[in-house]
């Protein structure tokens, strides 16, 4: 379980919304379950094609960098770096990765599979914007190609649970 | 030049959980030669076979993307810090 104050999940949401038609992507940190802050982190998969050649992993739209980040995420690997940095000094946990799929159900792709392989002991949060009315924001553990599920639990400002997703 | 690897938490498997470690190097290649010589397999994880940074990987001196700097020929003062992190990537 994932337990996330509504302000983050509106600013997920948000960040979904106005990177659309571009994924969005950044991480979660916090203690334990709890989702204590927000890290914005830039998109910046137009340079990191070969990355994606490389796996096989290009999409059509690929054969036009400008359009990669409408399929693919790649973060900033200077903002990361600074964020993970910033998680540590603040006494906090890295919990989470999300990125938004602008088009597509909220469900890891092959390539978020593979690239999961890496980050196998965060959570891996999907905010799909398929339906414009409706985001749906759901979270994974990827461990070994496997992905399960994990609830998320959007909590008021004074901690008690308002929505199960 | 005594410098400090700070390791990401993918990699502390290699490190005994530790999230950092100090090495004495002049440059980047040097400092992981010299973890690797500490913590056997983990120059595999950052660097081809062929000696490259892997693709998927990128390492940073204060902060700074090598790959914005001289590579792993990067020279090291000494207090630097030499980060390092898998990608994290994705999508649809």
């Amino acid at each position: 379980m994932i337990r996330l104050p509504r302000p983050h999940y509106e600013a997920i949401v948000a960040h979904a919304q106005r990177e659309a038609p571009r994924e969005c992507c950044g991480l979660l940190a916090g203690r334990g379950d709890l989702v204590e802050r927000v890290y914005q982190i830039a998109n910046r998969a137009d340079q990191a094609a070969d990355l994606f050649a490389e796996r096989d992993l290009m999409p059509r739209v690929g054969a036009d960098p400008a359009l990669l980040p409408t399929e693919r995420y790649f973060m900033d690997p200077e903002e990361l770096f600074r964020a993970l940095r910033d998680i540590e000094a603040q006494g906090l946990e890295h919990i989470a990765n999300y990125h938004s799929h602008p088009a597509t159900p909220a469900r890891p792709s092959r390539t978020d599979i593979e690239f999961a392989a890496y980050w196998p002991h965060v959570y891996h949060l999907i905010c799909s914007l398929a339906d414009p009315e409706r985001p749906d924001l759901r979270a994974f553990r990827i461990v070994d190609g496997q992905v399960t599920e994990v609830p998320i639990v959007v909590e008021d400002t004074s901690g008690g649970r308002v929505a199960n997703l | 030049m005594a410098v400090t690897v700070l390791i990401p938490a993918p990699l502390r498997r290699f490190t005994n959980e530790q999230a950092s470690v100090q090495v004495e190097a002049g440059t980047v290649s040097e400092a992981l030669a010299k973890l690797d010589a500490q913590f056997p397999g983990i120059r595999d994880r950052i660097c081809e076979p062929d000696g490259r940074l892997r693709r998927f990987v990128s390492v940073f001196v204060n902060g700074r993307d090598v790959r914005s700097l001289e590579g792993l020929d990067t020279p090291l003062r000494e207090g630097d810090e030499v980060g390092i992190i898998p990608a994290m990537a994705g999508g649809r």
